[in-house]
């Protein structure tokens, strides 16, 4: 990861307001292509707020959020729901899971949404649980599932259709230590496999600690960035 | 009790926006059914005999007419009670939450029953006394009337309230009995011997009310009385037929759905098919009573002008008669669609942080809405075509009855497509709330 | 951490040299300061002194002539009560991140600058860490020591994030007595 490269997603003085609190005062960022990345900092630092920017979940207020020569900042609410069925998956502290769906059904939805038959969907989203070891829970339901294994769910909610970045806001944050270990260790292999950069809100060090590069933000600006390795 | 109400009146004044929605059309919801059930008992106060009362071209004078008043009056309780019903759902969640904080605060369940029966009893109040007001008002605008008739009117408009006290502690009852309050949703298993019991009920609502209608007079029982249990047992029975319709278009539908909304839709009815199906049953009542009205309306006002048998002041009686039960089915209409409106809203916001997590995973707000509407659309559909044929029988019988020879009450054909049609834009009204509560703002864990 | 229990337990697995002795050493607790030569063998004889282990021979194959060590029955039930004994938690506390901080404000220096610094380097190393533990392959015996360590130094980033909080407070403190 050479710093000389074009990042993939970069963020630029952005600007947001909650009401009347400032949740960011000119934060940047830059991810590039296959990295892990952790956004860390207090709680009320503007972390989640960044990664929604930079998700093209939220619009700034000021600033600017660039994805491969597009500007999300700008972009059409529709074309950002395209991108983030296509290039972008997310992960949650909980709650991406549709609590009435089975498990093979929540995974298969961005499939279906893209196009693909329930069967074809159905298929590839049993490989994913698979490989993360819910193979076994494909037919329960949400409620039904572990911490861990809803997670893990989620995790293959968001990588089933190839995304070139994850979105993970405190994906542990629900989770006991040995369990957020084994998603988190599950998600960084499984973004390295398939190439995917990975943008990883936490307020976790231990959680941090599986990022190649680090952002502390404090006070809604990026106070320092370190450690690419 | 004084700290009891101290407390009741603290939560609702601390509570936030949408419990003050529910507050408010509590409110409202108590006083139609305050009005309506204190003026069917006025009314009915008045016992044999012929009265003057200048209202509405002499329809209240005669005791005949005025049983067909009461009953109509009844039957518009019916949606009203539904539309409550769908009221006391507004904000549940964090009312729930609260009853739970309470029991676990300490207090006793009988405490948190009573705080909560409160707190809905004086919000039924609020509505239920400028109700008296009103009938009492127009009562007053007559003449002096009988202590009965106040008495009936006082306890009708009494009635609500502790009606509605009632029907939340029952709604409570599995938060009050953990401090955990009711986080796991049972599930209730129900099959195809539900759905026979529905139809069973309604079949049996049906026979009861035509024996009632013939027989009544000799039995000594009121008319209209009959009538309105008849159609209750109507409005309970669709209960179980849209609730197991829902259960097995979810079941057929979630299995081989393609389309992402479809699938969406299916497995929420499959999943709780009864939350739709309780504003469904005033709905098909609904379509049962319009349907049959517009029917018996054709055939009425057929033989009303070609005969010309009739002077015009008992036309015009008749008419506005017809007129006023038109009147009286737009105002059910009216409250239904509310009902309808506000069982979708409320679906919606009791579920804005999931749905906001499907809109940040890219799920595209249209398939969203569409899902929601889709769960509606797809059990009513059935439901509506089983009432619609029950109302053109109504309408049919009546209408050989009276030409002689089987005659189709045409007009009454477009009915039921209307009102489902307006169902469905009521449903739909609610859809700009996607976009306004469901915002990644509701991501932010605390 | 006491070397000559660590090496009486590798013995009582069966007669060893000082050679071997290390490598298991080094093998078994990976992520640990390996242990140098010399120590072995002044530890060895130390516990022969005390008439922990003995001399069971000497053992050539081929190679240089190596000395083979045993366990003594004595030496068995040492290893035996110290196993089962628990560790004091903690009994003096050594804080050199702390020293440091308190150095820094009476000498005049920047304790905050310093926090950051120290920070990123604990950053840095529990990065290493769960690299190492995450490598595809690695054995439990890597994964459990690299978690003892990344603990550890979560621990000590927990204190420093409360600390850099309140060192106003701290410098008022120190720089009044």
């Amino acid at each position: 990861m050479s710093a000389t490269t074009e990042p993939l997603l970069a963020a630029r003085d952005l600007v947001k307001a909650h009401g009347r609190t400032d949740a960011l005062r000119g934060a940047s960022a830059e991810l590039h292509a296959g990295e892990v990345l952790a956004v860390t900092g207090p709680s009320g630092s503007g972390k989640s707020t960044l990664l929604h920017c930079m998700a093209g979940i939220l619009r700034p207020d000021g600033g600017s959020v660039h994805y491969e020569g597009l500007r999300l900042d700008t972009c059409t609410e529709d074309r950002l729901s395209a991108l983030r069925r296509t290039d972008f998956g997310v992960v949650f502290q909980f709650g991406q899971l549709i609590p009435e769906l089975t498990l093979t059904d929540n995974v298969a939805l961005p499939l279906m949404l893209a196009g693909t038959s329930r069967r074809e969907a159905r298929a590839r989203a049993g490989e994913w649980l698979g490989r993360f070891g819910v193979g076994d829970r494909a037919d329960a339901r949400p409620g039904e599932l572990s911490g861990g294994q809803a997670q893990r769910g989620a995790l293959a909610r968001a990588l089933v259709t190839g995304p070139r970045v994850v979105f993970a806001d405190e994906p542990t944050g629900a989770l006991d230590s040995l369990a957020g270990e084994q998603v988190m260790t599950e998600l960084v292999s499984a973004a390295r496999a398939s190439g995917a950069a990975v943008l990883l809100v936490t307020h976790d060090a231990r959680v941090a600690a599986y990022a190649d590069r680090e952002i502390r933000l404090a006070d809604g600006r990026a106070a320092v960035t370190e450690g690419a390795v | 009790m004084t700290d009891d109400v101290k407390l009741a009146w603290l939560f609702t004044r601390g509570s936030e926006r949408r419990e003050w929605w529910r507050f408010g059309l509590t409110a409202v919801g108590a006083f139609c059914a305050a009005g309506f059930a204190a003026a069917a008992a006025a009314l009915a106060s008045l016992r044999g005999g012929v009265y003057r009362i200048p209202y509405a071209e002499g329809l209240f004078d005669r005791p005949g007419e005025r049983a067909g008043v009461v009953l109509a009056l009844l039957l518009l309780l019916i949606p009203t009670l539904g539309f409550l019903g769908q009221c006391a759902r507004i904000g549940a969640v964090h009312r729930d939450r609260r009853m739970a904080g309470l029991r676990l605060a300490g207090a006793s369940p009988l405490r948190v029953r009573r705080i909560a029966a409160l707190e809905t009893g004086l919000a039924c109040l609020a509505g239920a006394v400028p109700a008296a007001l009103v009938v009492g008002a127009a009562v007053l605008g007559v003449g002096a009337p009988p202590a009965l008739l106040w008495a009936a009117v006082a306890s009708a408009v009494l009635l609500v309230p502790v009606a509605g006290a009632l029907v939340s502690v029952v709604a409570l009852r599995r938060v009050v009995a953990s401090p955990l309050g009711g986080v796991r949703r049972e599930r209730r298993t129900a099959g195809r011997g539900t759905a026979l019991t529905g139809v069973a009920v309604v079949g049996g609502a049906i026979l009861l009310g035509i024996l009632g209608v013939a027989y009544a007079g000799r039995l000594g029982l009121d008319a209209p009385l009959v009538l309105f249990v008849a159609f209750l047992l109507v409005g309970l029975g669709a209960v179980w037929v849209s609730g197991s319709f829902a259960r097995l278009t979810g079941r057929r539908l979630a299995g081989r759905a393609e389309n992402p909304a479809v699938l969406i839709a299916a497995e929420r009815l499959r999943d709780d098919p009864w939350a739709a199906a309780r504003t469904h049953a005033a709905v098909l009542l609904l379509t049962v009573v319009a349907t049959g009205y517009t029917g018996v309306r054709q055939a009425l006002m057929d033989d009303l002008l070609a005969a010309g048998s009739y002077p015009p002041e008992s036309l015009d009686f008749y008419v506005t008669g017809l007129d006023l039960t038109a009147a009286a089915v737009g105002i059910g209409l009216l409250i239904t669609l509310a009902a309808v409106a506000v069982g979708a809203a409320e679906g919606i916001a009791a579920r804005r942080q999931g749905l906001a997590g499907q809109v940040a995973a890219g799920v595209p707000r249209r398939v969203l809405s569409r899902a929601l509407l889709l769960e509606t659309a797809l059990p009513l559909a059935p439901a509506v075509a089983l009432a619609a044929v029950g109302g053109l029988a109504i309408g049919t019988f009546y209408a050989t009855a009276v030409g002689g020879g089987l005659t189709l009450p045409w007009t009454a054909l477009p009915v039921p497509f209307a009102v489902y049609g307006t169902c469905l834009l009521a449903a739909a009204t609610a859809m700009p709330l996607l976009r306004r509560t469901v915002r990644p703002t509701e991501l932010r864990h605390d | 951490m006491s070397t000559r229990h660590i090496l009486l337990g590798l013995l009582s697995s069966g007669p060893s040299h000082g050679y071997d002795l290390k490598r298991r050493h080094d093998e078994r607790f990976p992520q640990a300061r390996p242990l140098a030569y010399g120590q072995v063998y002044t530890t060895l004889q130390r516990l022969v002194r005390d008439a922990l282990a003995e001399v069971e021979g000497t053992d050539s194959d081929g190679g240089p002539e190596r000395t083979v060590y045993r366990a003594t029955e004595d030496g068995e039930r040492e290893l035996a009560r110290w196993a089962g004994e628990t560790a004091p938690p903690a009994p003096f506390v050594a804080n050199e991140i702390f020293a440091k901080v308190v150095v820094a404000i009476l000498s005049g220096g920047d304790p905050a600058a310093y926090l950051l610094r120290q920070r990123d380097a604990h950053m840095a190393r529990m990065r290493e860490l769960t690299k190492v533990k995450t490598t595809p392959g690695a054995d439990l015996a890597t994964v459990l020591s690299a978690d003892y360590a990344l603990s550890h130094l979560d621990a000590d980033l927990r204190w420093m994030t409360t600390t850099a909080d309140r060192l106003s407070t701290l410098t008022a403190e120190v720089t009044a007595r």
